[in-house]
């Protein structure tokens, strides 16, 4: 008798759990909900977009990479399903206020190109998250900066803010970032109509150091008040030589891709006073010396600089300097040695050779006198160890031997290189 | 089992085939206890997890159906009108008082309004506030002691919207221009007191436009040498619900920026009548061959909101007009004038006010022009144009047929809108050009070179009380160059109030100038505004023109002759820089600008009189000076004894 009835039981189980079965299929059926996959979602954005006017372009970095990786094959979702988050950007100056209804999360911030004059404007949306069934699209507004560049804002999540949301899984946002301008070029990704970089390999590239600081303008204001700028015709002169020599730096250093940042003074300028200190007389800039190119001295040359001496050799403490007119410009070269960094000096007169050390740092992006150059994105620390504690107080006389916090005594090159090591022309 | 041996219990052979499907499985289940059991269990576990993880997965998909329902977000950064609950009526508490020295409006606690600085405010204070939040929407004074005051405040009254609670109050005096039609329409607002209200008398009053009277208080004046005892009116409004203080229009999104704007301020009009509202949006006709519709347009703007809302209806109207390249940069965080910019849905920019009086203007100035730069990287040029000016329909038709010459001729270092010169009586040509070396400023073009590597890092710093105009037309910073203007001006200076205006000096100098308004107008030989080519221009009409009698009286109207059309020339005495006594003379005369030597060129002047072109040459000055015949003497006119004016600086 229990044995028919455990048999039953198991009968009317198994019906039951078809009965559900079927029911769960009809609900899905009804709410559509398995149809909606990566590529629905995607395509409904694209469409809203195309009927706001608005030309987004795709920047998602797996979705860039398989493109970079293979031609487009036949199957069905090749490059927009790997991830079910997907990235374009946008061109801000093609946003409009009328549009903003139909999406969901929009962080907006200040307009960085208000930034460090005494204004506010309007927020400016910086990102906008999309969240549908579990998919998120993320559409970034890059801003044309003054240097020529494209810049993206980082996400600064608002107490309110949802916290269940992958923030952590977004490929924009962590920090600011800088770009080149993009030329962007019509394709089809898995039957849909997509904008994409043309040079898709060049923007990954960029990405992956697209870090960019904006210059602590709040601190160089209160510095400024305390030390105010010196605006006579000698000092303008010699901002606008500064800006000179790093333009002609940008253009022909970028050309033979030799990645440099500012470096000693040059930087101490840019963080405390996001200027140029008008007494330094000179320009520093530091190149990694695995980048060192014999072309640097040719190009540069050819821009009108004068080769002003050479010292040290590839293998050890390499420093070349150029003048344009009475403006010097410098470049250190710095060698990798394990915890730290470091960049030789020497002493033309005496053959005494210098190291000046600095903890490790990254390369960033920032905007110099209205142009796009690198700094350490450790800024304080590398200028701390380069001008110690006392960084913020201006020092008129400053001995290149001595002051720096850094500094320590690398000995004396032998006599029988001084020909090689020690150039001056 | 080692051997088979029968099993004598055993059931009979029953063949296979006779058996149902169920039972074989039966038998063989009841054979295999423990196999049994097992399959049991786990097919009864397998239903359990099927089915919790089915309930949860309906949970899902219902969130995330609520979540794509449900938006999580609101905009932050369009203007919200701070609501107070409207669940049941409120009441203001409201107290205003009226005396010789001070006059003060509290709401609710709130002091809304105070004045008592000496030497100011005199006339009668209005102030509107909103029905349904109790916010101040307009505060003005009407100095109705002085003429046409009164006239102004009707014209205000008129334009508020019924409904809307009006405050009155009097400061020292405010009945001696108050004429009959003012006292009139305050008796049909419900004022009691009005009609009776006389010289140094104090007064207050609180009443709904349409409506009810809350309160009036009146203190007659005893004598002509005293004032009346001061009142201090304390009464309660009604606060009504905010649908009756709101107009239904169509939902739009110019609507809704209209509904934000009229529930915030008053006195702009029709814009916010419910029945016709006046436009918000203009669309005026593009431009072919438009060359500056992606130059950015700055508006520089202080807390003058009814002026900036003219000048940017002038504007939004000029054919031609990119609204998205307007950026409005008020100096101050001033509530108003961002109203009005939002109103039109443009962009604006505030700036913390730097310094004092004309060097906060000029700080103004260059942060404005930073920021216009900053925020428009890729543009060459900028416009700048002020609150206080009205723009011509054709005014980017004109800068657009213009602005090359800027890229062109490195003699030039502005394009303006505005003809120092340019007045009713002396401006006739829309289609002619000039070059001048003074820079007009009020309505010009600025190129990015120009600013950035010359003008930015040396601008006057704060400390310095300059006029940054006077500052750029300083030869250090001219550098010799020069400005295009043309004949008629397409700006139109309105603005009576500012730091450098007061109405006098407006009706005197501004109120007669020339605006254009002839629509789409083709300039003449615009490339001949090249320097050299310029020189030759003036060359062959100073060949060509008629030297006019100069034994007649330049002042007396019979100086030029009454034809038309034809060109004349005179000479003028002027011996250096600084003799300018002649030419100021001759201006005052004329009518024109004399305040200082504008609008000339190597010391020609070029104007209109009685529709004959005019050219005036400073002897011997001038580098055309040879072209006077030697039996000519040139003019020369003594300034009368009495002092002259204290010079004022145009704004």
């Amino acid at each position: 008798m229990v044995r028919v009835n455990r048999s039953a039981l198991l009968y009317v189980l198994a019906l039951g759990s078809c009965a559900f079965l079927l029911f769960q299929l009809y609900y899905y059926r009804n709410s559509g909900l398995v149809l909606f996959s990566v590529q629905q979602v995607v395509r409904s954005f694209l469409s809203a977009a195309h009927s706001c006017r608005l030309p987004v372009f795709l920047i998602d970095v797996a979705a860039l990479n398989s493109i970079s990786h293979n031609a487009p094959g036949h199957h069905h979702c090749n490059f927009l399903c790997s991830r079910p988050i997907t990235a374009f950007g946008l061109n801000a100056k093609h946003w409009g206020h009328d549009v903003m209804g139909i999406f969901n999360v929009i962080l907006s911030g200040e307009d960085p190109r208000l930034v460090g004059l005494d204004v506010s404007g309007d927020q400016v949306p910086l990102h906008l998250l999309l969240r549908r069934h579990g998919n998120i699209i993320q559409l970034v507004f890059f801003v044309e900066r003054g240097g020529g560049f494209l810049w993206h804002g980082g996400l600064r999540l608002r107490p309110d803010q949802d916290r269940t949301f992958p923030f952590k899984h977004l490929d924009y946002g962590r920090h600011q970032g800088a770009y080149d301008r993009l030329d962007l070029v019509l394709t089809v990704l898995d039957g849909l109509d997509v904008r994409v970089p043309r040079n898709v390999t060049h923007f990954l590239l960029e990405q992956r150091h697209a870090h960019f600081l904006e210059c602590g303008y709040r601190d160089a204001r209160s510095f400024l008040q305390l030390y105010p700028q010196d605006l006579g015709p000698a000092a303008l002169d010699f901002r606008r030589k500064v800006q000179t020599l790093l333009q002609i730096s940008v253009q022909t250093l970028g050309l033979i891709q030799v990645p440099f940042w500012i470096s000693s003074g040059t930087c101490l300028g840019w963080l405390r006073q996001c200027g140029v200190i008008s007494y330094s007389r000179d320009v520093d800039i530091g190149v990694l010396v695995q980048d060192f190119r014999p072309e640097i001295v040719q190009v540069l040359t050819a821009s009108g600089l004068r080769l002003k001496h050479r010292f040290g050799k590839v293998e050890d403490s390499l420093e070349l300097s150029f003048l344009l007119d009475d403006v010097k410009l410098d470049i250190f070269f710095f060698y990798d040695d394990g915890d730290v960094m470091w960049n030789g000096g020497t002493q033309a007169r005496t053959g005494r050779k210098f190291k000046y050390v600095f903890p490790r740092f990254s390369l960033c992006w920032t905007l110099f006198l209205e142009l796009k150059v690198r700094v350490p994105c450790e800024t304080l620390d590398y200028v701390r160890a380069n001008y110690g504690d006392g960084w913020s107080v201006p020092v008129a006389t400053w001995d290149w031997k001595t002051s720096p916090s850094n500094v320590l005594d690398n000995g004396v090159w032998p006599v029988d290189q001084w020909e090689e090591v020690i150039q001056v022309f | 089992m080692e051997s088979w041996t029968p099993n004598p219990r055993a059931k009979p052979f029953i063949p296979r085939t006779q058996r149902s499907l169920y039972l074989s499985w039966k038998y063989k289940l009841t054979n295999r206890r423990t196999l049994r059991r097992t399959c049991q269990a786990g097919a009864v576990l397998f239903l359990v997890v099927t089915v919790i993880v089915n309930i949860k997965l309906i949970l899902d998909t219902r969130r995330a159906a609520n979540e794509d329902q449900a938006p999580e977000y609101e905009d932050p950064g369009g203007p919200q009108t701070p609501r107070r609950p409207v669940h049941g009526r409120r009441v203001l508490d409201i107290e205003v008082y009226s005396s010789r020295s001070k006059v003060y409006v509290a709401v609710d606690g709130t002091t809304v309004l105070e004045d008592d600085m000496r030497e100011q405010g005199r006339g009668i204070h209005v102030i509107v506030l909103n029905q349904a939040s109790g916010h101040v929407m307009a505060k003005r004074i009407f100095d109705t002691y002085s003429p046409h005051e009164d006239e102004a405040m009707i014209l205000f009254l008129n334009m508020v919207t019924r409904g809307r609670v009006l405050i009155f109050t009097i400061k020292d005096e405010g009945t001696f221009h108050l004429k009959d039609s003012a006292r009139a329409l305050l008796k049909s607002l419900g004022s009691e007191a009005s009609l009776g209200l006389s010289w140094r008398d104090m007064w207050t009053l609180v009443l709904r436009k349409g409506g009810q009277v809350y309160g009036e208080k009146h203190s007659k004046s005893p004598a002509l040498s005293t004032w009346g005892d001061p009142v201090l009116l304390k009464t309660e409004v009604q606060l009504t619900a905010s649908e009756e203080a709101e107009c239904q229009w169509a939902d739009t999104e110019l609507n809704r920026r209209r509904k934000i704007f009229c529930s915030k301020v008053e006195g702009y009009g029709s814009i916010c009548s419910c029945k016709d509202p006046a436009p918000i949006e203009f669309n005026p006709e593009p431009l072919q061959n438009n060359k500056v519709s992606n130059i950015p347009v700055a508006v520089i703007a202080g807390n003058r909101p009814n002026y900036l809302y003219r000048m940017l209806r002038s504007l939004l109207s000029a054919h031609g007009v990119n609204p998205q390249m307007i950026t409005v940069f008020i100096d101050g965080y001033y509530e108003e004038p961002m109203d009005v910019v939002e109103l039109f849905g443009l962009k604006g920019v505030q700036h913390t006010p730097i310094s004092i009086k004309n060097a906060r203007v000029s700080q103004h100035y260059k942060a404005s022009l930073t920021a216009s730069f900053n925020l428009h990287p890729e543009a060459e040029f900028t416009i700048v144009l002020e609150e206080d000016l009205d723009v011509s329909i054709d005014f980017f038709s004109f800068l657009s047929q213009t602005i090359h010459l800027l890229n062109q001729d490195d003699s030039l270092y502005c394009i303006s809108a505005w003809n120092d010169q340019g007045y009713e009586h002396t401006a006739e040509d829309p289609a002619l050009l000039y070059r001048v070396e003074s820079m007009p400023g009020l309505g010009w073009v600025l190129k990015k070179s120009l600013y950035k590597e010359e003008l930015e890092a040396k601008w006057p710093t704060p400390e310095k009380l300059w006029d940054w105009d006077m500052w750029v037309r300083m030869p250090e910073q001219r550098r010799g160059r020069e400005c295009v203007i043309p004949d008629v001006s397409r700006t139109y200076h309105f603005g009576i109030i500012g730091l450098n205006m007061n109405g006098y000096f407006h009706e005197v100098y501004f109120k007669k100038h020339k605006l254009n308004t002839v629509p789409l107008v083709e300039l003449r030989d615009v490339d001949r505004l090249k320097k050299e080519a310029y020189e030759e221009e003036v060359q062959r009409l100073l060949r060509e023109a008629e030297v006019l009698d100069h034994s007649k009286d330049p002042c007396d109207d019979s100086f030029v002759p009454d034809s038309e059309g034809k060109t004349f020339v005179m000479f003028i005495r002027m011996d250096t820089e600084t003799d300018t006594g002649t030419w100021t003379e001759l201006a005052k005369c004329l009518h024109v600008w004399d305040l200082d030597v504008r609008g000339n060129h190597l010391g020609l002047w070029r104007l209109f009189r009685k529709k004959n072109h005019i050219l005036v040459v400073a002897t011997p000055l001038s580098p055309y000076s040879w072209r006077k015949p030697s039996s000519v003497k040139p003019i020369h006119l003594e300034p009368p004894p009495k002092e002259e004016p204290a010079a004022v600086e145009q704004m």
